[in-house]
């Protein structure tokens, strides 16, 4: 027999609603506050259980920021999400999308996510920019990179594994091997996996539709 | 005095209340503006709530101690 567990918005819209009806019980009736138990039950309502639903409010918004969906929910986007269904596996993007090599609902965070220490907080932060700019800003009409692609990002992953240590190319010469994960031979644009998002070709190119 | 509290109380709560119906509205939907309501309006209605709460707390003295 199979357990539902109820997931963490089901324990944040239960707790939402506790704290509402509570808090409204008090606003009807402040009078309740007169006693020591009114008084301790104030505090529980108007302070901790706001306090609790707020960071666990902001939890699950930081993991659904990480999600594909949510980067894709912006127009300006839509020609990069389409670029992950393209049917060529010499598309880097495409190819680690369709099988499934990253979290195919974390796509976008998986690999434009910096692996140093406050990465996440600097992608969330250059998150509230993009905010600004499809709103209240002028969209480039050229999307770019604040830095150039760090192999760091592919290496996060990729780093020991056999088919990239033992690769046909990667061990033909034991220097290329130290120069990708020192990031002096770039992985995308040293011309071996320069095939990546190919916004301007779309139209050019065919699609994988999953069954 | 009390009436002074409760006064409060009452717009303390309300800011709650609307603070957290915002933060539940927000979480329907997967999108950047849901996450700016949650921290921005949301966060703000619970955070000056809570600060009018606290204020309360500290400001309003009980008959005894005003003596």
């Amino acid at each position: 027999m199979q357990m539902l567990v109820p997931g963490p918005a089901v324990l944040l819209y239960v707790l939402i609603g506790v704290t509402i009806v509570l808090v409204a019980t008090i606003v009807f009736r402040p009078s309740l506050t007169a006693t020591h138990g009114g008084k301790r039950l104030a505090f529980m309502v108007y302070f901790l259980l706001p306090a609790v639903v707020a960071s666990m409010g902001a939890s699950e918004h930081m993991e659904r920021s990480k999600q594909t969906q949510f980067c894709l929910s912006c127009h300006v986007m839509d020609p990069y999400g389409r670029s992950l269904h393209i049917d060529d596996p010499t598309y880097v993007p495409a190819a680690h999308f369709q099988n499934a090599r990253i979290p195919r609902e974390e796509a976008c965070y998986t690999c434009h996510t910096d692996y140093v220490m406050y990465g996440s907080i600097l992608a969330k932060l250059r998150g509230l920019r993009h905010v600004y700019v499809q709103y209240l800003g002028t969209v480039p009409k050229t999307i770019q990179l604040y830095n150039p692609y760090s192999n760091r990002e592919c290496l996060h992953c990729h780093d020991g594994a056999r088919s990239f240590e033992e690769g046909a190319v990667h061990s033909a010469d034991p220097s290329i091997l130290a120069s990708i994960k020192s990031n002096q031979l770039s992985c995308l644009t040293s011309g071996c996996h320069e095939n990546v998002h190919a916004v301007a070709h779309l139209s050019e190119l065919k699609f994988w539709e999953p069954k | 005095m009390a009436a002074l509290m409760e006064r409060r109380l009452r717009i303390s709560g309300v800011l709650i209340v609307l603070g957290l119906l915002v933060e539940a509205l927000s979480l329907i939907r997967i999108h950047p503006l849901a996450f700016l309501a949650f921290m921005f309006v949301g966060g703000g209605l619970l955070v000056a709530g809570i600060a009018i709460y606290l204020y309360s707390l500290v400001s309003v003295t009980s008959p005894s101690e005003s003596e």
